[in-house]
C-alpha cells in the first residue's frame, strides 16, 4: 500500500510564553499535550525530529489496546499529535540546545529561540544504545544498523544477526523475515525475554538460528561486514559466524544530554521523578521511556504523559 | 480514489496558497519495468499535488524516447522527477517520493513556490560562495524517519547555488546502484563520488561535509 506520511509544520508562533512546555513528541510528550490542551494550558511540545519518536519506527504495534488488528507506529502517533493539536496544543519541530529549569520561570533554548513557561514535562524519551564491540564503530551505518524498519530493504537476501532476544529484537526479526530468511539471534541471557508469543511467532520459522547466553566479541570485514565472532559465556569459547548485517536491540539509553546537571538522574541517567511524576525541581517533571521505571511500552509512556500533565494542573492551581 | 484525505488536502491547500511563483515538475517515467513498478503511483502523487495549486505544473517525458531532454535536465535514469521554478534548480528525485518522502517533496514545493532559503541564516554566504561543482546523492528509503532532513538539507543547497546538485535516491528502487556505493544505512549522503556520510547531520555540519569534500 502507498503511504504518504506529511510532517505538519505549523507557522512558527511569535508567542514564546507558555503554561507547558513538553520536551519530545512521542507518545508520552503526545499524550500530556492531549491532557494539557484539555486543561486548558497554553501548551507547545518541542520535537526534534518525528512525531512518536521511536514508536514510529515500528511497523506495527500489536498490543496497543484498540486496535485488534494493531496499529502503525506512525499512523498512531500522527493521530495523537493530531488529537493534541485539535486541544490547541502547539508542536515545533526544533531541537532543545539547553534548558534552565529552576526558578518560578522555566527557559527552554532552541536553535534561535528561547521559549519561556512555568512548567516542563520532559518526555525526551531514549535511543537505543549502541553495541560495545570490536569493529562496532568501524561498521557504524556500515552494515550495523539501529533500525531495520529503516535498513531492512537494503539487506534483501542477506545474512543478519540480530543481538538482542527482548520484544524489539524479536518484532524486527519477524519484520526483517520479509527480506531474508537466513536471520539468527544472539542474546547475552540464557532464554529470550520478548512476549511468549512473539517467541512462538519467530520459533515458527525452523530456520532462523539461536545463540543464546552468547555475546558479541567483534564485527570483521575489511569495507563491509563479513562476519561476526562470537563468545559463550559460560566456557568461553568462540565461534565466527558469516554475517553481512548486524541489528542491534540491546535496550536503551535516555536521552538527557541537554539537561545538565539539574535534573537528578539515577546511575544509568534516568530521570528520577516521584509518584506523580514530578522531579527534584517543582514545576518540572518526567515521562515516559526517560525516567526510572520498570517497563517502556508505548501504552505505558501514554499513561506517564497523562499523570505528568494532571501533575501539572494541580501544580499550576496551586501556584 | 484520491491518495490523500480531504484533511490532507485541505492543509497542503493552504500551504500552497498565495505561492509567488510557478513549480514545474518534470516526470521522467522509464521503459524499463523494473524501475517502474511505482511509475503510476509516482504520477498520480504530482497529478494529486497539482490538482490543489494552480502553481503547480507538471510535465511527463519519457527517459528513453526524450533523451535530449533527460540530457538537458542531467537525468540519469528512469523515473526521475525534476523540481524547478522557471529554471533548473538542480533539484531531483530518483524513485518514489512517497513514505517519510512525501513530505520532502512537499517542503522542496513550498520552498521553490515561494522563492524562500530555508538554510540557516549564518550559513546562507557560505553555501553561495561554493564556486567547484558539487553532486550530492542522498540514498533513503521510504520507511525511515531520519533521511527527509538529509534530502531536505541537500536540496536547500541546490536551490541556493547553481552549482549544487543534489538527488534523494530511493533504495528500494535502485537497489543494485545503491548497492554499488555499498550503502548499508540510510540516509547515506555521497558528495562527488568520492566522499560520503552516514545520517542526517545538522546543515552546518553537513556544509563542513561538502566543503571537505571539494578540497
Amino acid at each position: 500500500m502507498l503511504q504518504l506520511k506529511m510532517a505538519k509544520q505549523e507557522t512558527k508562533t511569535a508567542e514564546k510564553y507558555f503554561d507547558l512546555v513538553i520536551i519530545g513528541g512521542g507518545p508520552a510528550g503526545l499524550t500530556a499535550g492531549i491532557y494539557a490542551g484539555r486543561a486548558r494550558l497554553k501548551t507547545v511540545i518541542i520535537e526534534e525530529m518525528i512525531a512518536g519518536g521511536q514508536s514510529a519506527t515500528t511497523e506495527l504495534l500489536e498490543n496497543y489496546p484498540g486496535f485488534k488488528d494493531g496499529v502503525g507506529g506512525v499512523e498512531l502517533a500522527m493521530a495523537m499529535e493530531e488529537q493534541a493539536k485539535r486541544f490547541g496544543t502547539e508542536v515545533i519541530y526544533d531541537r532543545v540546545a539547553s534548558v534552565k529549569l529552576s526558578g518560578d520561570e522555566k527557559e527552554v533554548r532552541l536553535a534561535n529561540s528561547v521559549i519561556k513557561a512555568k512548567a516542563v514535562i520532559i518526555a525526551s524519551g531514549a535511543s537505543p544504545r549502541r553495541i560495545n564491540a570490536e569493529g562496532a564503530d568501524k561498521f557504524h551505518g556500515k552494515g550495523i544498523s539501529y533500525c531495520a524498519t529503516c535498513d531492512g530493504a537494503l539487506f534483501r537476501d542477506k545474512r543478519i544477526v540480530i543481538v538482542g532476544a527482548g520484544n524489539s529484537a524479536i518484532e524486527e526479526g519477524i519484520f526483517m523475515q520479509r527480506f531474508t530468511g537466513d536471520i539468527t539471534f544472539v542474546q547475552d541471557l540464557p532464554y529470550l525475554t520478548a512476549e511468549k508469543i512473539l517467541q512462538e511467532r519467530i520459533k515458527s520459522h525452523p530456520q532462523t538460528k539461536f545463540y543464546l547466553g552468547t555475546l558479541i566479541k567483534s564485527i570483521n570485514g575489511t569495507d563491509r561486514v563479513e562476519s561476526v565472532t562470537l563468545k559463550v559465556a559460560k566456557d568461553g569459547s568462540e565461534m565466527t559466524i558469516p554475517a553481512d548485517g548486524v541489528f542491534v536491540y540491546i535496550g536503551y539509553t535516555p536521552k538527557t544530554d541537554f539537561l545538565k546537571d539539574e535534573v537528578k538522574l539515577n546511575g544509568q541517567g534516568y530521570i528520577i521523578t516521584d509518584e506523580d511524576l514530578k522531579t527534584n525541581i517543582d514545576g518540572v517533571y518526567a515521562a515516559g521511556d526517560v525516567r526510572v521505571k520498570e517497563f517502556r511500552q508505548v501504552i505505558t509512556a501514554a499513561a506517564d504523559g497523562a499523570v505528568a500533565a494532571h501533575s501539572v494542573e494541580k501544580y499550576l492551581e496551586n501556584k | 480514489m484520491g491518495l490523500l484525505s480531504n484533511e490532507d488536502k485541505d492543509y497542503l491547500k493552504g500551504l500552497f496558497t498565495g505561492m509567488k511563483r510557478d513549480v514545474n515538475i518534470l516526470l521522467f517515467t522509464t521503459e524499463e519495468k523494473n524501475f517502474c513498478h511505482f511509475c503510476d503511483d509516482i504520477k498520480a502523487i504530482l497529478e494529486e499535488l497539482s490538482s490543489l495549486s494552480d502553481r503547480i505544473k507538471i510535465k511527463e517525458h519519457s527517459f528513453e524516447k526524450d533523451p535530449k531532454t533527460a540530457e538537458e535536465y542531467g537525468v540519469k535514469r528512469g523515473p526521475a522527477i525534476v523540481l524547478m521554478s522557471d529554471k533548473d534548480l538542480g533539484v531531483k528525485y530518483y524513485g518514489i517520493p512517497a513514505g517519510y518522502e512525501f513530505s520532502s517533496l512537499v517542503e522542496d514545493i513550498v520552498d521553490i513556490g515561494n522563492d524562500t532559503i530555508s538554510v540557516d541564516e549564518s550559513l546562507v554566504e557560505q553555501v553561495k560562495a561554493i564556486d567547484k561543482p558539487v553532486h550530492i546523492q542522498v540514498f533513503v528509503t521510504h520507511t525511515c524517519p531520519y533521511c527527509p532532513p538529509a534530502v531536505r538539507t541537500a536540496h536547500k543547497f541546490a536551490m541556493l547555488n547553481g552549482n549544487i546538485k543534489a538527488d534523494m535516491i530511493d533504495s528500494n528502487t535502485f537497489y543494485d546502484y545503491a548497492n554499488s556505493y555499498g550503502v548499508q544505512g540510510v540516509p547515506r549522503v555521497v558528495i562527488n563520488e568520492k566522499h560520503h556520510f552516514e545520517g542526517a547531520l545538522p546543515e552546518e555540519e553537513y556544509l563542513r561535509q561538502i566543503l571537505n569534500a571539494i578540497m
